[in-house]
């Protein structure tokens, strides 16, 4: 109970973050997503099955909170969570999130999140809708997993002391 | 059974969640009216019309074998009806011109359908629907468009017997239209000849043979046919005529019955005469 608590606790402060102060790192318009970051981190940690009730439960906030389309975010993070759930090993759980792997299943993850997302939102927009997706997909998915060294570098740093 | 379901279920928990996951939140996107899940609605329309369009037959399919038996049906009485329109117009041709040969003189008739036909005999004859009961009777002259039928020989109630040009026991004075030449049509069983014609007397292939004034039965002028052959014999006083007949009796099939007699005094007054130099 402590511990859903704690991830409840976590995903608020994100949440908060992701909304009033992640903007201000756009790089030509393009915000990393810490919310999907934190749901890989659940995959890792906890398996498929809570990783997806996690991206749901997180997109279905971050959908309230921020987008213009509610069930957007719920939907990409819950396939998010799910493909991220194939690298779960309990007994690998810090190696995973402590090397490059981690960068590599956020950088899977976030492919796959991103293209679901930006199909969805960029529809009917007056744009090319295959470079648009294309753009803002490497653009959103390299900048993700840049600050998902950071969560790395930690757990990389735990496993060393 | 059950709890191989259960065990089903447990071995894919994660994809059915999944798909619940998945199906609520296209539950909640379907929620809003933005103009991207507008723009979706219309491509899953499209989407959709076009699976159905390619999957369509399937079921076109299973219905097929009902579908082609009521076809078959439908075409049978089809083609019925079409056979029964064409019969009925080639009816109405057939009428229209018997109506034609109506309205040239003031005569009376009958309209009558042949119900049988001997023309393979020596007396050929025909049967007509018509009889007593219609104002027909023996003696009375039968005609088409075309020409000279022959002449009604027995009625019952309701129907009557013809017997036709082809017929041995038939005879007719007729007359060469051009040259006005006299002559009897009869029947030899095997071709329909002029006779009495005279070596002498003017007669060509090709004239047109009607029926005389002098016919007791016969109101003058009906065709009967057309010269198709002259030859002489030697030794005989007379051409033999051969007479092709306006009539296509194969292809007969309705007839008038012509009720208008010539004049009762002048056949009673022959045949007084006829009895007097026969004594």
């Amino acid at each position: 109970m402590h511990r859903y608590f704690r991830s409840a606790l976590i995903v608020l402060g994100l949440l908060l973050l992701q909304t009033t102060f992640v903007p201000f790192l756009a790089i030509g318009g393009f915000v990393p997503d810490l919310l999907l970051v934190w749901v890989v981190y659940t995959a890792i940690r906890r398996g498929q099955t809570e990783a997806m009730t996690a991206g749901f439960l997180v997109g279905f906030l971050q959908d309230v909170a921020a987008t213009q389309l509610l069930g957007l975010a719920a939907l990409s993070k819950t396939v998010a969570g799910f493909l991220g759930g194939y690298f779960f090993n309990e007994n690998k759980t810090d190696q995973t999130l402590g090397t490059s792997q981690f960068l590599l299943i956020v950088v899977i993850c976030s492919l796959v999140h991103n293209v679901i997302y930006f199909v969805i939102f960029l529809q009917g927009a007056e744009v090319s809708l295959l470079w648009t997706t294309a753009q803002y997909t490497l653009a959103t998915t390299a900048y993700t997993t840049a600050l998902s060294a950071l969560p790395m570098f930690a757990f990389s740093r735990k496993i060393r002391s | 059974m059950l709890e191989r379901l259960y065990n089903l279920f447990l071995h894919f928990r994660e994809y059915v969640f999944l798909s619940g996951l998945v199906i609520l939140s296209l539950v909640l996107l379907s929620l809003n009216d933005a103009p991207q899940v507008k723009q979706i609605r219309t491509i899953a329309t499209v989407v959709l019309g076009v699976i159905q369009d390619r999957v369509s037959f399937f079921p076109a399919y299973l219905r097929l074998g009902t579908e082609n038996s009521i076809l078959r049906r439908t075409n049978i009485e089809l083609a019925d009806q079409a056979n029964q329109l064409r019969e009925a117009r080639l009816e109405n041709m057939r009428l229209r011109r018997l109506l034609e040969l109506k309205g040239r003189g003031n005569y009376d008739f009958v309209a009558a359908k042949i119900v049988s036909k001997n023309l393979t005999l020596l007396r050929n004859t025909l049967t007509l629907d018509v009889g007593e009961a219609d104002g027909v009777h023996t003696s009375m002259p039968v005609v088409h468009d075309a020409g000279l039928v022959g002449v009604v020989v027995a009625a019952s109630r309701h129907y009557s017997v013809v017997n036709i040009l082809l017929n041995t026991d038939f005879r007719a004075s007729a007359k060469i239209q051009r040259s006005r030449v006299d002559g009897i049509v009869a029947w030899d069983g095997a071709r329909l000849t002029l006779k009495n014609i005279a070596k002498t007397l003017d007669i060509q292939q090709g004239d047109v043979l009607l029926t005389s004034e002098y016919s007791s039965t016969y109101l003058p002028g009906i065709r009967i046919g057309l010269v198709s052959a002259i030859s002489e014999k030697p030794g005989s006083l007379f051409k033999e005529v051969v007479i092709m007949p306006s009539v296509d009796f194969i292809k007969l099939e309705e007839v008038f019955v012509m009720t208008s007699v010539p004049d009762q005094e002048r056949i009673d007054l022959e045949h007084q005469a006829e009895e007097r130099f026969s004594r």
